[in-house]
């Protein structure tokens, strides 16, 4: 599987929406990063373009916060959490586990664009310690069984779709 | 605003609100170590080294982004504060890595300056530094950012002073870097190398790459760009006399500030080019051989004194320069006139479009010659007409960037879509020498909406009628077809200008040009009727190409005006310099240079004395003005390089270049700013000044000057424009000449003409030559590139100044980027490798002057600028052919 192809006509009228706000970057972007899953670095220079802004800033921006991301990533990011709490309760492991699992390191993605691995400094959840996250789905008083079977509904999702 | 009182360690403080702790404290003479702060830029408070301390409150701020409140109370000392700003050192140097020992900035870096002075030596700290390697891939800045502690002045500097955007940061947390865009290098980002980050690092992050000399310099010390007419204040730093670095000289009150541009800051390597002269030579046997002064200025003397007997005054000529200082050019032209009776006296500045110029100095008498670039942000709206300031005259692009920044419209006329246009409100891209007809189209379309300042016209100036006249007749249609332009971008221009004092930027687009006399008689009328002129929300500046061009005038080095501008045609102005030199001075105007060299070409002109030009690869023509040059019975050529008009000249006098020596230059805003020498002539050089005063003692003069000062006490007393020259360490700015009321305090006084509307009846275009050539200048040489051609840093940057073509003329000719083509016009022809350009319209060419020894000027016909029957020496008709 390849990484979701871009459409650029659908990116080319985001921008053009946002043209002349240059206060719309940050909604613009994520606007971005929701529709391509990652923002195209050769989106960057119409971006700043349409916003008056340099292109070095737009990146600036882009690398400065962690939801956004300059490389395609896989249908599935997985962010486990590193924060103390979930140190506290066995975080790490979980991590090594989820590393053997995946196959991947920290911010890599697998070749066929199915899983990124990313950590988290805290996922605001530290009542569920330890937990991680699925795209938008929190997962957590995770344990080795309770990881293996996230990560099978998630590659048996991937099979049918 | 109120002011607000605090004590600041027990010193009572009174300072408006608004002020920053830092600069209160600054003020009495209190010093907080800071690393971020910057007085030109934004406070940023990065680097919390600037910690205070309120006694009464315990809070702790940084005082460079903590404003002054009532009552405070503070200590910019106390144990509490020393500790952490010592703790704050011992974190960055942790970061830091150990070549910091051998660190060329050595003992200017402020990081290690501030941890001696607190006492921090060896780190205890567990040491992480960041390695992110030694950039070191351009011939101007080596990036070691393992050095970076993210201060951010770099930064700040390229967005808020420069305006270039090539850097910001990058990444976050122990990674963040300043990048450029995708983290290339910086020679491939849009970085202009004008090294204003460079000079603001605290640390050895950026630094100069220097192949001649590591370390810092022995001694420093102030002197203006010997470039361009901007004129910026400049630090040179020298090791044996040799200079081996430029800083801008950071003073807030220099027309530069902070910033340089990339000639200025790097190109003075030229200096210490084999090329440099440091002896007299004679030719001798066909060869230039090394000989005394006494023997080679003998021979100088007795030579044109002789011509001069045989075949007359007008057998002499004098060819001055826009690079010599004001004493200099003073001096220069005395000679011709008193010692010579001839006015055949002139200099570089013609080749900057002085011809045109002269339009404006006749209408305004002479008034309009303050224009402070900082006005240029005080602008209600601006247009920028024939100039790339971001090639010619960098730091006026400065002034024009920040000026857009804050919302001032700009609107760019050019066929070429320059640097400016992305900053631009609008981009009119006209058919080349159309302006004439779109300046007169936008004056109809304000006059008819009654866009005018009446009390202005009716104040200060005569002859609003006529123009009016021709304003209702114009058809804006036929302008549209003229120009190129649509209707709607012409109304679109109209409601930018409507009800606004305009400030106009008007380069050698317009100068040079063909119709570059109606197009200035054009454009003083606009500004006479939008009331702009004589404001400082309006103006007309016009970037000079060369540093002194504008004093080379002001002191006489024309054929048809004495010392202060004073017009040759009018006898009081001749009885006064008369009366002032005890000599008689000559009625009859002199030759320009196009004229020495046809006059020269001819027989009539025997001898010529050149200062400080290089008209063989500064003009039209060049193998014409060789051969012409070669038919003197005698040419003198006083340089600072073996130029290649040294090559042909009898004898060859070395001088000094600028920061060898000591004099004045006026810029092009009008500031006369003086300067000493940072190091001594070289070899047997002298000082340019010294060896006309030598030469006129030899040739009979009776006057010996015997210092600087005496010149310029003469200047001051004649020249009322210069009357601050002598004395002072500050000459300010050259004083007001001529009496129009506008310009006159009291409101008494002349009135300034309108012109009535010429129209221009355009010449078809030549099939056989069907595109036509646009000639422009490239940031990285100045003038015709004698000088910068010869820096080591220019040369290994290697741009080949390629010449540019549209997209479109590119697919017909099937050509693509770094294929050679043969561009020809009626005159000669150029070979180059070509890059096609998006912002190009088809039919157009760009070719950049300066490379391949300037040779784009044989493309060019050698006639006089400003002539009616001048195609001038701003674009051609060619033909262009796939090599
Ligand atoms: S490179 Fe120099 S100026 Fe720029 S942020 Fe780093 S230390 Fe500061
Ligand atoms: S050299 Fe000038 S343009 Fe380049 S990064 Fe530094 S400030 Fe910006
Ligand atoms: S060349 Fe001109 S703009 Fe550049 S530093 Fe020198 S005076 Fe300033
Ligand atoms: S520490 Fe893991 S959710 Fe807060
Ligand atoms: S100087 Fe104030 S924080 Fe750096």
């Amino acid at each position: 599987m390849k990484p979701k192809e871009i459409d650029r006509e659908q990116l080319k009228a985001i921008i053009d929406r946002h043209r002349g706000k240059t206060w719309a970057l940050i909604p613009l972007l994520q606007e971005i990063q929701e529709t391509a899953g990652y923002i195209p670095p050769e989106s960057i220079e119409p971006v700043a373009e349409a916003l008056n802004l340099f292109p070095s800033q737009v990146q600036g921006v882009i690398t400065f916060y962690a939801g956004f991301s300059l490389e395609p990533k896989g249908k599935y990011v997985v962010r486990v959490c590193r924060g103390t709490a979930c140190h506290v309760k066995g975080g790490r492991s979980i991590l090594r586990l989820m590393r053997k699992e995946l196959g991947l390191d920290e911010g890599q993605t697998d070749p066929e664009y199915r899983f990124t691995l990313e950590t988290v400094a805290c996922l605001g959840a530290c009542f569920l310690a330890p937990t991680m996250m699925v795209n938008r789905n929190y997962y957590g008083k995770l344990n080795p069984n309770k990881v293996a079977s996230v990560l099978a509904q998630y590659r048996k999702k991937k099979g049918e779709s | 605003m109120e002011d607000i009182t605090l004590t600041i360690n027990g010193k009572n403080i009174s300072c408006p609100s608004g002020t920053s702790i830092l600069e209160a404290a600054k003020r009495k003479g209190i010093k907080i170590p800071t690393l971020c702060y910057h007085p030109d830029l934004e406070p940023f408070g990065a680097c919390r080294l600037c910690l205070v301390e309120d006694e009464k409150t315990g809070r702790i701020m940084a005082s460079c982004v903590t404003p002054v409140a009532p009552n405070m109370t503070i200590r910019t000392d106390s144990p509490a504060i020393k500790t952490h700003r010592t703790n704050v050192i011992r974190l960055m140097l942790a970061n830091h890595p150990e070549s910091c020992i051998v660190c060329s900035q050595g003992n200017r870096c402020e990081l290690r300056q501030i941890a001696a002075d607190l006492g921090v030596g060896e780190v205890d700290l567990y040491p992480m530094p960041h390695y992110t390697g030694l950039e070191a891939t351009n011939p101007f800045i080596v990036r070691d950012l393992s050095k970076c502690i993210l201060c951010g002045k770099c930064i700040r500097a390229d967005h808020e002073l420069v305006v270039a955007g090539a850097i910001d940061y990058n990444l976050r947390g122990f990674k963040s870097r300043p990048a450029t865009l995708y983290d290339m290098p910086l020679e491939r980002s849009v970085c202009t190398f004008c090294g204003t980050c460079l000079s603001m690092c605290p640390t050895g992050a950026l630094s100069l790459k220097n192949e001649q000399y590591v370390g810092s310099p022995q001694n420093e010390s102030k002197t203006i760009c010997g470039f361009c007419g901007v004129g910026c204040s400049i630090v040179m730093g020298s090791v044996d006399g040799r200079i081996v670095e430029v800083n801008p000289s950071h003073e807030q009150e220099t027309v530069n500030g902070s910033t340089l541009c990339v000639r200025g800051h790097f190109a003075h390597d030229f200096l210490n080019t084999k090329d440099r002269l440091t002896q007299p030579l004679i030719r001798d046997n066909g060869e230039l051989t090394p000989v005394s002064w006494d023997a080679a200025l003998d021979t100088v003397a007795k030579q044109l004194v002789d011509i001069k007997k045989k075949y007359g005054p007008q057998s002499v000529a004098f060819l001055g320069s826009s690079k010599c200082t004001n004493e200099e050019n003073y001096l220069f032209q005395k000679i011709a006139r008193v010692l010579f009776e001839t006015n055949n006296v002139d200099s570089g500045g013609y080749m900057s479009g002085r011809p045109v110029l002269n339009r404006v100095e006749k209408r305004m008498d002479g008034g309009c010659r303050k224009n402070p670039l900082s006005n240029i942000e005080k602008a209600e709206a601006i247009v920028l007409l024939g100039a790339d300031p971001g090639h010619s005259v960098p730091v006026v692009s400065y002034y024009l960037k920040r000026a857009s920044r804050k919302g001032i419209p700009l609107i760019v006329v050019d066929p070429k879509k320059t640097e400016m246009v992305p900053f631009s409100s609008l981009w009119l891209n006209l058919i080349p020498h159309t302006d004439s007809q779109l300046i007169n189209g936008l004056a109809a379309m304000l006059w008819k909406q009654n866009s005018l300042d009446a009390v202005f016209i009716d104040r200060f100036t005569e002859g609003f009628d006529v123009y009016c006249e021709g304003l209702k007749g114009l058809d804006i249609e036929s302008v549209c077809r003229d120009t190129g332009l649509t209707m709607e971008a012409m109304a679109q221009t109209a409601d930018l200008l409507a009800g606004k004092k305009i400030a106009f930027v008007c380069g050698n687009g317009i100068l040079k040009q063909r119709y570059g006399m109606p197009s200035m008689g054009a454009l003083l009328n606009l500004l006479l009727m939008t009331g702009s002129l004589g404001s400082e929300r309006g103006g007309l500046y016009i970037p000079a190409r060369e540093n002194n061009q504008v004093g080379a005038w002001d002191m006489g080095a024309v054929p048809d005006a004495l010392p202060g501008r004073r017009d040759l045609d009018i006898e009081s102005a001749r009885k006064d310099w008369e009366r002032a030199w005890q000599a008689n001075i000559s009625p009859d105007r002199g030759l320009d240079v196009i004229r020495m060299v046809e006059e020269a070409e001819k027989g009539s002109l025997k001898a010529l004395y050149i200062m400080g030009e290089n008209p063989v690869r500064s003009l039209p023509q060049p193998e014409r003005v060789r051969k012409s040059l070669e038919r003197l019975d005698f040419l003198v050529v006083q340089d600072i390089l073996l130029s290649e008009t040294c090559k042909i000249a009898n004898v060859v006098l070395p001088g000094a270049a600028f920061c060898e020596k000591a004099g004045s230059f006026t810029n092009m805003e009008g500031r006369i700013q003086s300067f000493e020498p940072v190091v001594a002539p070289l070899g047997e050089a002298r000082a340019d000044w010294e060896i006309l005063q030598l030469l006129a003692g030899k040739m009979g003069s009776p006057q010996h000057y015997g210092s600087l000062e005496k010149v310029r006490g003469e200047i001051a007393r004649f020249i009322p424009m210069y009357r601050d020259l002598d004395g002072g360490v500050d000459p300010g700015w050259v004083r007001q000449k001529g009496d129009r009321r506008l310009f006159e305090p009291d409101g008494e006084g002349t009135l300034i003409p309108f012109t009535p509307v010429v129209s221009i009846e355009h010449k078809d275009i030549n099939d056989e030559y069907p595109f036509t050539a646009i000639l422009g200048s490239q940031r990285f040489h100045l003038g015709s590139g004698t000088r910068t051609c010869r820096s080591g840093r220019i040369r290994d940057y290697g741009v080949k100044g390629e010449i540019e073509l549209s997209l479109a003329d590119g697919a017909s000719l099937n050509l693509q980027n770094g294929d050679s083509v043969r561009v020809e016009s009626e005159h000669g022809f150029i070979e180059r490798e070509i890059k096609l350009e998006k912002g190009l319209s088809k039919g157009l060419v760009f070719i950049p002057v300066a490379f391949n020894a300037n040779d784009v000027m044989n493309l060019i016909g050698l006639t006089r600028l400003g002539e009616p029957d001048s195609p001038g020496w701003q674009e051609c008709q060619v033909k262009v052919a796939k090599l």
